[in-house]
């Protein structure tokens, strides 16, 4: 009955919040944000009550095990946590410079003919099938980094699906999205601002740093959603990441694995085990909590420079 | 203006050029991939026409399409998209307006949780809720429902009626949940960034707070949430994980009330076959699909 | 099993569909117990646990068989160049994944191929395996496990196990057949399990860069190259060793996993050998489903041809092997049992 309840009500409180817009908007409003606010609720008690057979034998141990044995059901997602935590980083770290060249080049440096087709080339990336990216890091892109990586004096990468071959995968994926974002707002910069910056003689890159200063919200917004995707990627990560469940490593030239993929490449056959199942939702549990940390520690840095 | 400061002009729209050039070649490789591969593999399996509408081939066969992936994809996207949009929308305005609210951070930091989940795991969570659901929605709703509709005509049963495990409603809920986020976070950088001062005009103009915001500010902030809405629809489009244990996919056409085919459900599974003829179904399957988000890109660009 | 629906479909003049999707072994299993399914496939058995769940209520039996090739990628030694192939024993394989032999010149190696010892090169091994959960995974390491005890006692068989090769950074994993199979052609010095269709549609490729090792029945000492033949006699002497030990060939509504135990490393053949199971009900009105008759009767006309006419040359998609009549049988049996 509760399933049934779930089910039939969403569509009711939906249009009694859309209704309630047009008489009282800030709390019709306030209905949205509750209603996402519930999906989250209910997502994270799904964790909990899947997870918790594991959390019951196990206590804190399979957040802080580092290895993965379905054999003898002892599982630990800590290394999964590094591998997200380090392909997330190589991600964003690559992604959001090439997001802002991306903005900043369609709307200084290309001539107005070019900015839609240049525009609308790198919204279609966006779209593309993540099992796509997947395939073109398989065949492509690993063995591509691999020669490269080693052929630099003291580059090792043993195989080409390492956690920096997802990183660079998940940047290349995930600039589209910021880039979107910034793009959207660049293009909004009021034309007095825009007059008033050249009017004081500033050259077309110094006008092109302040008016990134002025859309910081949007490139706030965009490194939220791409930082998001990168540590949501499922598809395309598990097919590059290398698979390795059964050692630490802060080395991003090995293989390793991410709690996106790992319950990906995991849970189709988890159900013949035991524990796997819980163990594999403890992970998305560990993911929400670091969530929640970097959300914590992005409004903590946001107040204290007031953006 | 001094030669350093010309100099820094050039280096640093240089810079940015060339990251802009980085970020784009890699997309632009794998575009084209797609493009000379999937064209060559839908002459090869029997022209557009009937790659558009055929079943999917086997290893023995010469020819084949992605007909029934296409209808599923298409319906799901539409149906996904549409509570996404819906939903985004209004939260987008909520966290981007009212930020000075406690709740309005509270539902924020909501929606950029939700961005980070593994797009299979919100699939486990509309199949949960489906299970739970299933049986009674059938025997309460549904069912009494299809038989009130069956005057209509025979192929209603194909929309709507008691539902199996897996159906398209549960992949388009899936897909509508994942898509949520991604509206309402551009929707919230586009509402964030108005001016106060345009903001007090709107008011000032529009008298009822909905005027103000939603048909004053219409100019101001329709390019974002445009781009929100196509940005969110060509991700879902796009998306396999979540459709996996909700739509579960089919390679015929069937029934949007049972198992529900997919063009990246396909894409997932020919592609890794060891057989060429279905290696090429899947690159003919991903041009098609990229072919039709560039059409609904360029439509929406021209008109909005 | 696509292949047979699609060819089914067409054979029943568009009547009958039977959807059918890969999602993995173990949701397969789980899914149909779920009751969200008509049928289940499966690369392995009903798990022991679940079958006894559900034991007497079920039937599942075997449709085609399968198997497992080691590839390698050691360009010194490639096909092309010295038109021989390796050869190797399940010790030295387990011992590679074990991360105790780590490179091409290792003594171990040289001492079965004499032929090629001068031109084995000393590099390290990769061992790459399968990164998600995977029957194949499950078949191989089964048969390293009945092959080689140690295996047994350190890492066991499964899904997905904890591999010592990784921990000693001498594995890396790649996602699916495919995965593995781009893997060991990419990665030079590397060595990988995959599934026989993976490498039979692709044997020049491998032949390039290296090939493909003879493996060596541990029962009977004979080195076996894996071609359909092999395959099939390796299956059929597991199952006569199984009828020899029970004293008659595997009842449907039995537990699987003692044949998949006497299966796997068998007296003669191609030792890595697997079938595909698959799960029907036997009263499919008690245990729930809707339209319970029709669909009862539609599977068993499925896989009545399935198990018949799908079983011929023809029907069976390149890389797999078809039932010697003696286990189709068994599946026949299965048929009978499911009501009406």
């Amino acid at each position: 009955m509760l399933g049934l309840l779930l089910v039939v009500l969403i569509i009711p409180y939906l249009i009694a919040a859309y209704g309630l817009l047009f008489v009282k908007l800030r709390w019709g409003l306030r209905l949205f944000g509750a209603f996402i606010v519930a999906t989250i609720g209910l997502l994270t008690a799904m964790f909990l009550v899947e997870a918790y057979p594991i959390i019951a034998r196990d206590g804190v141990a399979v957040f802080l095990r580092t290895s993965w044995d379905p054999a003898r059901e002892s599982y630990g997602v800590l290394q999964a946590l590094a591998g997200t935590v380090l392909t997330s980083a190589v991600a964003m770290a690559l992604a959001m410079p090439m997001a802002l060249g991306v903005a900043v080049t369609i709307n200084e440096v290309l001539p107005a003919r070019l900015r839609g087709i240049f525009g609308s080339l790198v919204d279609l990336t966006a779209t593309m099938p993540t099992v796509i990216y997947g395939l073109w890091g398989l065949f492509v892109l690993g063995p591509t980094l691999q020669s490269l990586i080693n052929y630099l004096p003291g580059g090792m990468m043993t195989s080409p699906y390492t956690l920096f071959t997802a990183g660079v995968l998940l940047a290349i994926m995930i600039t589209p999205y910021a880039a979107a974002v910034i793009r959207e707002g660049y293009a909004l910069v009021p034309k007095p601002v825009e007059e008033a910056v050249y009017a004081v003689g500033a050259t077309r890159f110094e006008a092109a740093l302040i008016k990134l200063r002025y859309v910081r919200n949007y490139i706030l917004g965009g490194f939220f959603l791409a930082l998001g995707r990168a540590m949501g990627e499922t598809v395309a990560v598990a097919m590059v990441v290398g698979g390795n469940y059964a050692r630490f490593t802060t080395n991003i030239f090995e293989s390793g694995v991410t709690i996106s993929s790992l319950i990906a490449l995991q849970f189709p056959n988890a159900a013949s085990y035991q524990y796997m199942v819980p163990a594999l939702f403890a992970g998305a549990l560990l993911l929400t909590l670091f969530g929640l940390a970097i959300n914590a520690a992005a409004i903590y840095i946001i107040q204290k420079w007031q953006i | 203006m001094t030669a350093a400061r010309k100099l820094i002009n050039w280096l640093g729209l240089g810079l940015f050029a060339l990251l802009g050039v980085a970020a784009v070649v890699p997309l632009f490789l794998i575009i084209g991939d797609i493009y000379i591969k999937g064209i060559d593999a839908i002459n090869r399996l029997g022209g557009l026409w009937h790659f558009l509408t055929a079943l999917p081939p086997t290893p023995f066969d010469e020819k084949g399409g992605i007909g029934p992936m296409l209808v599923g994809t298409l319906y799901m996207t539409a149906l996904g998209a549409l509570l996404g949009i819906a939903v985004g929308f209004p939260l987008g305005v909520y966290i981007g307006e009212m930020r000075r609210e406690k709740f309005a951070n509270v539902s924020r930091v909501a929606v950029n949780i939700l961005v980070e989940f593994p797009t299979i795991v919100v699939g486990l969570f509309v199949y949960a809720v489906m299970s739970l659901a299933k049986q009674s929605l059938n025997q309460y709703l549904l069912d009494p429902l299809s038989k009130a509709l069956s005057p209509v005509g025979g192929w209603i049963t194909q929309f709507i009626g008691p539902l199996d495990g897996f159906n398209a409603y549960a992949g388009a809920a899936a897909l509508a949940i994942i898509m949520i986020p991604y509206v309402a976070l551009i929707t919230a950088s586009a509402y964030a960034s108005i001016e106060q001062q345009l903001r007090e005009a709107a008011y000032a103009i529009g008298g009822r707070e909905f005027n103000a915001l939603f048909v004053v500010l219409r100019k101001a902030v329709s390019r974002a949430v445009v781009t929100a809405a196509l940005l969110g629809t060509a991700k879902i489009a796009g998306e396999t994980a979540p459709l996996l244990f909700t739509a579960f996919g089919n390679t015929y056409y069937a029934p949007f009330t049972g198992p529900t085919a997919a063009v990246s459900l396909w894409i997932w599974y020919a592609a890794q076959t060891p057989y060429s003829v279905q290696i090429a179904s899947a690159y003919g399957a991903a041009a098609v699909l990229l072919t039709i988000i560039l059409i609904i890109f360029i439509v929406a660009r021209i008109r909005g | 099993m696509f292949t047979w629906s699609k060819t089914f479909y067409q054979v029943t003049g568009g009547k009958i569909q039977v959807n059918y999707q890969s999602i993995g072994s173990g949701a397969g299993a789980a899914q149909f117990l779920g009751k969200n399914l008509d049928f289940g496939a499966s690369d392995v058995p009903m798990p022991k646990d679940k079958y006894q769940q559900v034991a007497g209520q079920f039937v599942q039996f075997p449709v085609i068989i399968g198997s497992i090739v080691i590839a390698y990628n050691v360009p010194e030694i490639a096909y092309q160049k010295t038109g021989k192939y390796l050869n190797l024993t399940a010790e030295v394989i387990a011992l590679i994944y074990m991360g105790n032999i780590t490179q091409w010149c290792d003594p171990r190696i040289k001492a079965l191929n004499p032929g090629l010892a001068d031109k084995l090169p000393c590099k390290d091994i990769v061992a790459v395996h399968r990164s998600d959960g995977s029957g194949t995974t499950a078949a191989f390491t089964l048969y390293l496990s009945k092959a080689y005890p140690a295996w047994n006692q350190t890492v066991s068989w499964g899904y997905t196990v904890n591999w010592p090769a990784d921990q000693k950074a001498k594995g890396t994993g790649a996602k699916g057949n495919e995965g593995v199979a781009q893997a060991v052609l990419q990665t030079p010095y590397s060595i990988g399990y995959i599934e026989f269709a993976y490498w039979a549609t692709n044997k020049d490729k491998y032949d390039q860069v290296g090939g493909v090792a003879f493996v060596r029945n541990d029962n009977d000492g004979k080195y076996y190259f894996p071609t359909t033949e092999n395959v099939a006699m390796g299956a059929a002497a597991g199952l006569e060793r199984y009828i020899k030990k029970y004293g008659a060939p595997p009842a449907p509504d039995a537990d699987w996993n003692p044949v998949s135990i006497e299966l796997s490393n068998p007296p003669q053949g191609y030792p890595i050998v697997s079938f595909t199971y698959v799960f029907l009900w036997k009263d499919y009105a008690a245990e729930g489903y809707g339209d319970a008759a029709t669909k009862a009767a539609l599977l068993k006309a499925f896989f009545r041809w399935v198990l018949t006419e799908g079983q011929k040359p023809e029907n069976i998609v390149e890389g797999y092997i078809p039932l010697p009549s003696s286990i189709a049988n068994i599946g026949l049996e299965a048929l009978n049992m499911v009501k009406p």
